[in-house]
């Protein structure tokens, strides 16, 4: 409904919503669906990782690398 | 209208920035209001935003939103994956954020709290945001290199793996040094000890919660972590409270820095998901809500500062730790106002998620002046208490004595009075035995932490809990450092290993795992070890190498940075790295120098060891002393070898970054820029990358 007036609770469910979100990106909670998503769009027809996988292959990944400064 | 409008608002904000810090600056009462601090900060850190970071987008790097980023054109869903910029900027200020921006200036507050302060707000403006912003964009640029990568390609092989190194020597003494920090706060408090010990087991069910119960769900798994450690900093007090138990968690320093080196050894061999990443998840929360309470504690209570503008010490001569106002309060200081570390983020993982080109200027400049402000808040919290109880925690026994009283005549005597019974109830009321000599900063900063938390919840009633919250923050922010360091100072043991023999460079290889990482804590535990034992305490001889060490990977990343640019073209606007580049390469110079040849045993590495070996000519060490002597004599020496070596590695980059600016420059040779080509982006502007 584009250009329909949005309410103040709307408003405020829309912000929680992008919140909710970002948190879920910031901590990581997003990462597999984010993979998920890149998989489909760019590896035709191989098999995906499993959740389980992703999360131990993207740990081994994240932390062979300067992640956390002094 | 609206311009006009902007311009009244922005000159209204430079105005307020310029009459607090007129105000703190030109003050010279009994005590003034933390407030001016926070808007000092606020506006300055708002100005230098609006304005010198724009000048710089625009005229230095010419961002360009239409350029695809590596996360556009190389999205994988793992490294390369477009970010939402505010998400990024958290990841990205979770990364940089770590404990030197709280120790230092705590240490620094021995100067007074005028040096620091202006060096906090000008410094991370000028020079910290613009070595960060800048080796963003430039990792942005070729796909998101490493800074080593980036040395290589651009000033020269040899620069490549002089910085390779670098990082690698920098990187063991900053491990070696944050894990003495640690050590000095836990040392003789078995509350403290307890608490950090628990978060062990508490990460390891977390791991295994992440693995097999709930995979990758880490919000849930960090809610129950955080109302764990909550939980275990309460518990803390019956186990210092029960004779039995406080005995068990009362440890002497040594037998913490061997612990904590077992600890280090066991993150960096384990699994990652075991107990590294699951650490790492607990304190990236606890950091946030730690940051967020300090900042809102800090406007709600309004603290007054007790400690003068400058205290009689900016001549060198403090307890803390030795040296002069120049060039010491910059080394000091660190990270709070510009840290080479962030240059090995910077060239890391930010920039295989930016969505933007244009979004390296709020995350790359805009998170370290954010930083920089965490810097300015543990100032304020230093600063608010009385000078002489701030003297009497940071100063180690060989200074002013070990006995209470010998130690509150000193401090006395130099004009910041402090009473034994003063100190005496203050560690009551924080639950601690004592608080004389408790070296490292931590501390002081947690006592300062406490005055704030609990005028804001529970009043002195909390003091204890809030006192043990802000060590358990300060110590779970290190070992995150600590492990995380470990496990890729292991890798870079490997890659050079793999060189002389191959299969040692084999990351799965189990002998190669536990060589290398023993290797690793070796090196670091060397340094944590002659802390521990050093009779000053360790922090006034391995701070300033740690600081030394931060200042000049800082340098190497702003000379990579200004190649860069030159290479680009911008000679008009070189100054904007040249000026911070040369006012590091002095400083650290200046230091090094002092360190190594000062004529004074307490600041001077040779000096000390000049001295001691006289003392054991004359026979005036006994002879249960004499091994303990001749080692402090080696470490001394040890640490002005160092110091050369770190001082020469970057003497040479620059070499090599002189040598390629002046073929530049007479084109004698070809400006040729490594970067990935333009290709146009798909994403319409505004629109999110996914």
């Amino acid at each position: 409904m584009k250009g329909a007036t949005v309410g103040p609770f709307e408003r405020a469910k829309q912000a929680i919503a992008r919140l909710w979100l970002g948190m879920r990106e910031w901590c990581g909670d997003a990462a597999y669906d984010r993979y998920l998503k890149a998989h489909a769009k760019h590896q035709g027809g191989a098999a995906a990782l499993s959740r389980e996988d992703f999360y131990v292959e993207q740990l081994q990944r994240r932390y062979s690398r300067v992640s956390r400064c002094c | 209208m609206k311009r006009l409008g902007a311009i009244a608002v922005w000159t209204l904000v430079a105005i307020g920035g310029a009459l607090a810090l007129g105000k703190i600056a030109l003050f010279r009462g009994e005590v003034i209001n933390a407030t001016w601090f926070v808007i000092a900060a606020v506006c300055c850190f708002l100005v230098a935003y609006r304005l010198y970071s724009a000048f710089i987008s625009a005229k230095l790097l010419a961002l360009d939103d239409t350029r695809a980023t590596p996360a556009e054109r190389l999205d994988d869903g793992r490294d390369f994956v477009p970010t939402n910029k505010w998400v990024l900027f958290g990841h990205h200020f979770a990364a940089i954020a770590g404990p030197g921006p709280l120790v230092g200036p705590t240490l620094a507050a021995q100067f007074g709290y005028l040096p620091g302060t202006l060096w906090l707000i000008a410094g991370s403006a000028f020079a910290g945001c613009v070595q960060d912003f800048i080796i963003l964009f430039c990792s942005i640029r070729r796909d998101g290199k490493t800074l080593g990568e980036m040395a290589r390609d651009e000033v020269s092989k040899r620069g490549g793996f002089i910085a390779q190194i670098a990082v690698l020597a920098i990187m063991i003494i900053l491990l070696g040094v944050v894990a003495l920090v640690i050590v000095n706060a836990l040392k003789s408090s078995p509350w403290a000890t307890f608490t950090l010990a628990m978060t062990i087991p508490i990460a390891l069910l977390l791991g295994v919660y992440l693995r097999f119960l709930r995979p990758g769900r880490v919000m849930e798994a960090s809610a129950i972590g955080v109302a764990l450690v909550l939980f275990v900093v309460v518990a803390g007090q019956w186990v210092a409270d029960s004779p039995a138990w406080a005995k068990v968690f009362t440890l002497s320093g040594v037998v913490l820095a061997f612990a904590i080196m077992a600890y280090g050894f066991a993150a960096s061999a384990l699994p990652v998901w075991l107990l590294l990443a699951p650490r790492d998840y607990l304190s990236a929360f606890i950091k946030a809500g730690a940051i967020f309470s300090l900042a809102a504690g800090i406007l709600i209570v309004r603290p007054d500062v007790h400690m003068p503008a400058l205290t009689k010490f900016v001549d060198g001569t403090g307890p803390v730790f030795a040296g002069k106002i120049f060039p010491f309060c910059f080394i000091t200081i660190a990270c709070g106002a510009i840290s080479g570390f962030h240059s090995l983020i910077s060239s890391g993982t930010t920039p295989k998620m930016i969505q933007r080109e244009g979004h390296a200027r709020f995350i790359g400049y805009g998170a370290m002046l954010l930083e920089s402000f965490v810097g300015v808040m543990a100032m304020v919290a230093a600063c608010a208490m009385q000078p002489g109880v701030f003297f009497a925690i940071n100063s180690p026994p060989a200074i002013v004595g070990a006995a209470g009283d010998a130690a509150t005549a000193t401090i006395s005597s130099w004009g910041y009075t402090v009473d034994a019974a003063t100190m005496t109830n203050l560690a009551h009321a924080v639950g601690e035995q004592t608080l004389f000599n408790r070296t490292g900063g931590a501390p002081s900063l947690a006592v300062g932490m406490a005055q704030i938390f609990s005028h804001t919840i529970g009043g002195e009633r909390l003091l204890s809990i809030w006192y043990h919250f802000a060590i358990m923050f300060e110590a779970l922010f290190i070992l995150t450092v600590l492990d995380a360091g470990t496990r890729v100072g292991r890798f870079m043991v490997q890659e050079l290993a793999g060189r002389v023999w191959k299969p040692a460079g084999r990351t799965a290889w189990m002998p190669g795992i536990f060589f290398s990482s023993a290797v690793i804590v070796g090196a670091w535990g060397y340094f944590l070890y002659q802390g521990v034992v050093d009779p000053l305490g360790g922090i006034n001889s391995l701070w300033p190498l740690f600081g030394i060490a931060n200042q000049l990977l800082a340098a190497v990343a702003l000379v990579v940075a200004t190649t860069i640019l030159m290479k680009m073209g911008k000679l008009r606007w070189i100054w904007v790295t040249l000026i911070p580049t040369a006012w590091l390469v002095t400083i650290t110079m200046t230091a090094s120098w002092q360190k190594i040849f000062d004529p004074s045993p307490r600041m001077g590495f040779l000096a000390a060891a000049k001295a001691m070996t006289a003392q054991l000519a004359a026979g005036k060490i006994p002879a249960a002393k004499i091994a303990e002597t001749q080692r402090l004599i080696f470490n001394q020496r040890l640490d002005a070898v160092v110091t050369v070596a770190l001082a020469g590695m970057v003497l040479v980059l620059l070499v090599e970054a002189l040598i390629q600016w002046s073929a530049i420059l007479s084109e004698r040779r070809a400006a040729v820029l490594h970067e990935a080509p333009y290709v146009a982006t798909r994403w319409a502007a505004g629109a999110e990358g996914d």
